[in-house]
């Protein structure tokens, strides 16, 4: 009789990481998240590092490319802070406080730090699954590399599977036809509203 | 390629006159000079460029308006307020034209517009921008200027369909207790100019081109983007050689245009060379298109100097 070796669980799906941007993939194995806010530096020993210039769009991506890699226990902010947006004080505010119902990141100094396209599941599981070291102005790389390789030790994987981000989608929306606002001539009309191009009976409009 | 309904208005700031019917204005063009990251910039907090590169480029942008008919502006990014001060003291000098003043920090703009209040030259600035992030005190520090023309950021951060920027400028959108129209209206801003927020690709950019077109059919106001953003936030174009970025981002700039854009935010001045003919060519086939439809063309439109 042979014993079944259970499968191993797996940390991370291989398309991973699932969205798209401007970031570098290293280790998918390691333990840490690096994010250079502004700055573009070179990173070594993260499971992916990469800018974030963003208080809405760019935190959402980061969301969605931690929470679907268990590996991933801790997130180094670090570079220089984009004025004006402050993302990094938007995922802190995130980690710490949440949105509220309008998705309003609780507690941001951002210009804008909404959240659109995450569920709430997937705040709380980022909320649990990592936490954020703050270094925010560090742009020394080989003091960035000092840290993850401390964090990187003492990472170990979350204990449930990888959280996939599912986009909420458009609800579609049953518009009726008005009146044609934009004329395109020969009795030609489109109704901006519904977006509709309509050919009038009458010929001339 | 069509003609509105509603009576389009036409804003003129410092001569340039932005909106109206598709084929009637050429768009205006607007140059992003000592932006993040511009290479003539030696210290950007404290507004340290390289004048001479700064003259070559604004020269430039001027060399091409004139060719084409296209009109332009120079768009100042500051990060600081000092540097403001001096990015704005050199287009009094180098720049005939009207200016945009932005900056991503609100303490900034608004420094701006007491700036260009008390040097006297508000009424060739563009404010960018009125969003649904202007705070209160941004928003009296617009009001206690002289600055009467200002760019309306109709991004919506929960919803970026065409509603939800509708929303934005109209009231409704729940994060603003009144719409952006309105909002600018009591802050003295008489020339309105409708920017939709353009997303990167993947997230909504599509949407601005509708909500351009929607947009002036339902309010008649002169609209624009800086649709270049998606071409520049897309990382598979990254890959690719700068002749192919080129081609995308002039691509984009037509397709702004043949959606009515009224101006382009065509993003770093250095891409003059190429946009402004990209621009001027689509001006052209949207006049010869409307040429029916009583949109004549005025006299410095790009048709009636290049073909």
């Amino acid at each position: 009789m042979t014993t079944q070796i259970p499968p191993r669980r797996k940390y991370f799906e291989e398309s991973w990481p699932p969205v798209r941007g401007e970031y570098a993939v290293g280790d998918p194995n390691a333990g840490v998240a690096v994010v250079t806010l502004a700055s573009q530096l070179r990173v070594r020993g993260a499971a992916i590092s990469g800018p974030c210039k963003t208080e809405n769009l760019g935190v959402e991506k980061i969301v969605a490319n931690v929470v679907s890699n268990c590996n991933i226990r801790f997130i180094l902010l670090c570079g220089a802070e984009s004025k004006g947006h402050l993302p990094g004080n938007t995922l802190l505010a995130l980690h710490r406080n949440g949105i509220d119902e309008q998705g309003r990141i609780v507690g941001s100094k951002g210009a804008i730090p909404f959240i659109q396209n995450l569920m709430p599941d997937a705040i709380m599981r980022f909320q649990e699954q990592v936490q954020l070291i703050d270094f925010i102005g560090l742009e020394d790389e080989a003091k960035i590399a000092e840290i993850v390789e401390i964090y990187n030790s003492r990472a170990e994987p979350y204990p449930m599977e990888p959280f996939q981000v599912l986009k909420k989608k458009a609800h579609a929306k049953v518009i009726l036809a008005g009146e044609g606002d934009l004329l395109l001539g020969c009795g030609v009309v489109m109704d901006t509203a519904a977006w509709l191009v309509v050919a009038d009976a009458a010929g001339e409009v | 390629m069509f003609r509105f309904k509603r009576e389009q208005f036409v804003v003129n700031v410092g001569g340039v006159k932005f909106g109206g019917q598709p084929g009637e204005l050429a768009t205006v063009l607007c140059g992003t000079i000592f932006y993040q990251g511009h290479k003539i910039v030696q210290d950007e907090e404290r507004g340290a460029f390289d004048r001479a590169a700064a003259d070559l480029l604004v020269a430039r942008q001027a060399e091409l308006s004139e060719e084409t008919g296209n009109p332009a502006v120079l768009h100042l990014y500051a990060r600081t307020i000092e540097a403001l001060e001096k990015y704005l003291a050199f287009a009094e000098q180098a720049w005939a034209g009207p200016v945009i003043i932005d900056s991503a920090d609100g303490a900034v703009r608004a420094g701006g517009a007491a700036m260009v209040s008390e040097i006297g030259f508000a009424d060739k600035v563009i404010y960018n921008s009125i969003s649904v992030a202007t705070s209160r005190t941004e928003a009296q520090a617009i009001k206690d200027s002289e600055v009467d023309s200002a760019i309306l950021l109709a991004y919506h951060p929960t919803d970026s369909g065409v509603d939800g920027m509708l929303q934005v400028l109209e009231g409704g959108a729940a994060m603003a207790e009144k719409g952006l129209i309105l909002l600018a209206e009591d802050l003295g801003i008489t020339n309105k100019l409708i920017d939709p927020g353009v997303v990167p690709m993947g997230s909504g950019a599509g949407a601005s081109l509708r909500f351009s077109t929607v947009a002036k059919a339902r309010l008649g106001l002169p609209v624009g983007s800086g649709i270049h953003n998606a071409v520049s936030a897309w990382p598979w174009l990254r890959q690719k050689d700068k002749a192919t970025g080129k081609c995308c981002d002039g691509a984009a700039s037509a397709m702004q245009i043949l959606a009515a854009g009224d101006f382009l935010l065509y993003g770093p001045i250095e891409n003059a060379g190429f946009i402004f003919p990209a621009a001027a060519m689509a001006d052209i086939l949207v006049a010869e298109a409307v040429h029916d439809l009583d949109n004549e063309p005025m006299p410095s439109h790009p048709i009636n100097r290049l073909v």
